[in-house]
């Protein structure tokens, strides 16, 4: 292979890699918005607090003695769920039930006031300092010509990759086959009907954010461990990229949400290939204003009918 | 008429109250220290702070200045240079005359204008982009080196010791890191050494991978980065990740113990220009024992600056037997003064006549050694 395809592969799986990540917070985005038509702009610190929650259980592990990894990292990932969905739930309880039904622009202001509350309750409770995650996982695969371009294929990104799969996978089963996946999908097409027909629609509003919730915490975990430091403010910047994937794949869609994530990720890495890499955020909201002008539904959305 | 002795007894309780805050104003002078307490990178505050809140306590000990007891009052701007000039009205508006700080040069250079106007002495023992002194301020002085000096001595180490085939030089995009980062590249560039890659990052970006994947490209064998400690830890770390291992380098904004922590292993052998450890030179030993007692860490770059810039500061009050910045900083112009830094002078401009600057390796557990000449 060429010296430039390797690059390529290797830009390709770093952006892959980011982009999977993004699709994960993505979907807590795009099923609130499917469902109530809102955007939960504290979606982000939810995922900033699954990171926080990992690092705290993995520093505890550690100084208990525990040295075996895979239990390490499922205990980070079941305490960063558990409490990141604790976060979404009472979020959306103290937040946005009360208000509901109110005019759309409210909930979108407690939202982001909940975002600040959040992110400096974060920062006055674990200082705003940079805290570096142990590196537990490290070393990878190499392959491609030494002389020509090695393309590095790390443990983590494989990991990052293999959690989001089967996430992923668990949710669309979920949502597919379920009886709350069938509420929840009756919710997104017709609100005020689904309710007539009998069903908690508050249970199941309640249920989207504890799912969109979780599977940012399970972001969290997988890129606290690949970036290595975490921070208060991490959310913000990663709200926003995962935000913009969800209307990049049109937001309520839940495979949109995926594809956005990782055209989003992709997009980025082959800009910082390909150009100075301090454009890569200039190009990845570049990309949102384009979708945006020419095609306002996104790539899968669907245009948004006028409900009577 | 009970309403009128309410009032009375109310103004009596204020005249005592302003009596007594006069009395006490007679003998404490208040000097701010500012700089960042909050923020990602609150430990180069934590330096200037514990450096300079020594000295007072020193100087205090030995019965203060003048008659009057020194006292430090710290402010906060988080590095960010809105909240500067938030903090520097604030100096302004308590009536101190004299301020350590700001810390970092982007957050320095809003606040000096402001106290160069309302007639405030500044001192920083940390700002070192060159910037800050050139518009002829009469009140601003520092007790550091500047940028452009790290960089020449940075950039002819490289030149003459390292002489990398394909250097590379990543900066952060903000005034330090990219002046820096300019000024290396184009020294290097006079003296025939070419730079295959000038690029910036995002501050508090996360992801270098991409950036890393280019450098691999490039066949870097050399790294010069320009900014501060968290994204080159973040650089250093994913570099190991990925297989990439040439040696980098870096300026004092780097020196602490999280990049230790950020990088781990990765942080080994990393160059970097600082200034001269002053906790190893012999003079200060007792100094370097009473911060110990304190159980506070004397070795960062920004201790022994903020100590001797209060040294410095008192000293001038102690000879003109005076307050008044405009009087201090005639003196401190004129004459030369013995701190923990050394023998200094300010010229016109009010930085360092000789500043003092050297390049040590990192090491993994965070200490350094001076790297021979």
């Amino acid at each position: 292979m060429s010296e430039t395809t390797l690059y390529v592969l290797q830009q390709l799986i770093n952006g892959l890699t980011i982009g999977s990540t993004y699709a994960l917070i993505a979907i807590g985005y795009t099923m609130v918005y499917g469902i109530i038509g809102m955007i939960n702009f504290a979606h982000g610190e939810v995922y900033m607090i699954g990171t926080y929650t990992a690092f705290i259980t993995i520093i505890g592990l550690l100084t208990m003695g525990v040295g075996s990894l895979p239990i390490i990292l499922l205990l980070a990932l079941v305490t960063a769920v558990i409490i990141s969905s604790t976060y979404g739930y009472a979020i959306e309880r103290v937040a946005y039930r009360p208000l509901r039904g109110g005019p759309r622009l409210i909930p979108l202001i407690t939202a982001i006031g909940m975002s600040i509350f959040l992110q400096n309750y974060i920062r006055l409770a674990q200082g705003s300092r940079d805290l570096a995650m142990p590196a537990l996982i490290s070393g990878g695969i190499q392959f491609g010509d030494p002389e020509v371009f090695e393309v590095s294929l790390s443990w983590m990104q494989l990991i990052i990759w293999g959690v989001t799969l089967v996430s992923m996978t668990a949710l669309a089963l979920f949502i597919s086959r379920s009886r709350l996946g069938r509420a929840c999908r009756a919710c997104a097409q017709d609100l005020k009907m689904t309710n007539l027909l009998g069903i908690d629609t508050n249970r199941i509003i309640a249920l989207t954010f504890v799912i969109g919730a979780a599977l940012a915490a399970v972001a969290g975990v997988l890129l606290g461990l690949y970036y290595g430091t975490i921070n208060p403010y991490i959310g913000f910047m990663a709200g926003l990229k995962a935000f913009t994937a969800a209307v990049l794949g049109g937001i309520g869609s839940i495979p949109g949400a995926m594809l956005g994530g990782l055209i989003l990720g992709v997009t980025e890495a082959m800009t910082a290939a390909f150009f100075p890499s301090e454009y890569k955020d200039v190009v990845a909201f570049s990309l949102l204003v384009l979708i945006l002008l020419f095609r306002p539904t996104g790539l899968l959305g669907k245009p948004d009918v006028e409900k009577v | 008429m009970k309403l009128k002795h309410g009032t009375f007894s109310k103004t009596l309780i204020a005249a005592a109250a302003l009596m007594a805050t006069l009395g006490v104003q007679a003998d404490t002078l208040k000097i701010g220290i500012a700089g960042p307490v909050t923020g990602p990178v609150a430990q180069y505050g934590d330096m200037q702070k514990i450096g300079a809140l020594m000295a007072i306590d020193r100087i205090n000990a030995a019965g203060g200045v003048n008659g009057m007891t020194l006292e430090g009052v710290i402010y906060d701007d988080a590095c960010d240079p809105k909240q500067a000039v938030a903090v520097a009205n604030r100096i302004v508006n308590d009536d101190i005359r004299h301020v350590i700080g700001h810390l970092c040069s982007s957050s320095t250079e809003p606040a000096s204008d402001i106290y160069e106007e309302e007639g405030v002495m500044m001192i920083t023992a940390a700002s070192t982009s060159p910037s800050i002194t050139e518009k002829g301020y009469e009140l601003i002085f520092r007790t550091i080196g500047l940028d452009s000096l790290q960089g020449t001595l940075a950039a002819n180490h490289i030149q003459e010791r390292i002489q990398p085939q394909r250097l590379a030089v990543i900066h952060d995009k903000q005034q330090y890191g990219e002046g820096l980062a300019t000024r290396v590249r184009d020294i290097l560039a006079a003296a025939g050494t070419e730079t295959v890659m000038f690029e910036g990052v995002t501050p508090g970006d996360k992801d270098f991978s991409a950036l890393i994947a280019k450098l691999k490209r490039n066949n870097v064998d050399f790294v010069y980065y320009g900014g501060y400690h968290p994204e080159l830890g973040l650089i250093l770390r994913q570099s190991r990740e990925k297989g990439f291992d040439a040696p980098f380098m870096g300026p004092e904004g780097v020196v602490n113990s999280d990049l230790a922590a950020i990088a781990g292993e990765a942080m080994e052998g990393v160059l970097a220009t600082a200034p001269k450890s002053f906790d190893q030179s012999p003079e200060n030993a007792a100094l370097v024992e009473a911060f110990r007692a304190r159980n506070e860490d004397p070795s960062g770059p920004f201790v022994f600056p903020a100590y001797s810039a209060i040294q410095v500061l008192t000293e001038a009050m102690r000879a003109t037997r005076e307050t008044d910045p405009y009087a201090l900083a005639d003196y401190l112009r004129a004459n030369c003064f013995d701190t923990t830094i050394g023998e200094i002078g300010f010229d016109q401009k009010g930085d360092l006549t000789e500043p003092t600057f050297e390049i040590y390796t990192l090491h993994a557990d965070g200490s350094k050694t001076p790297v021979s000449k």
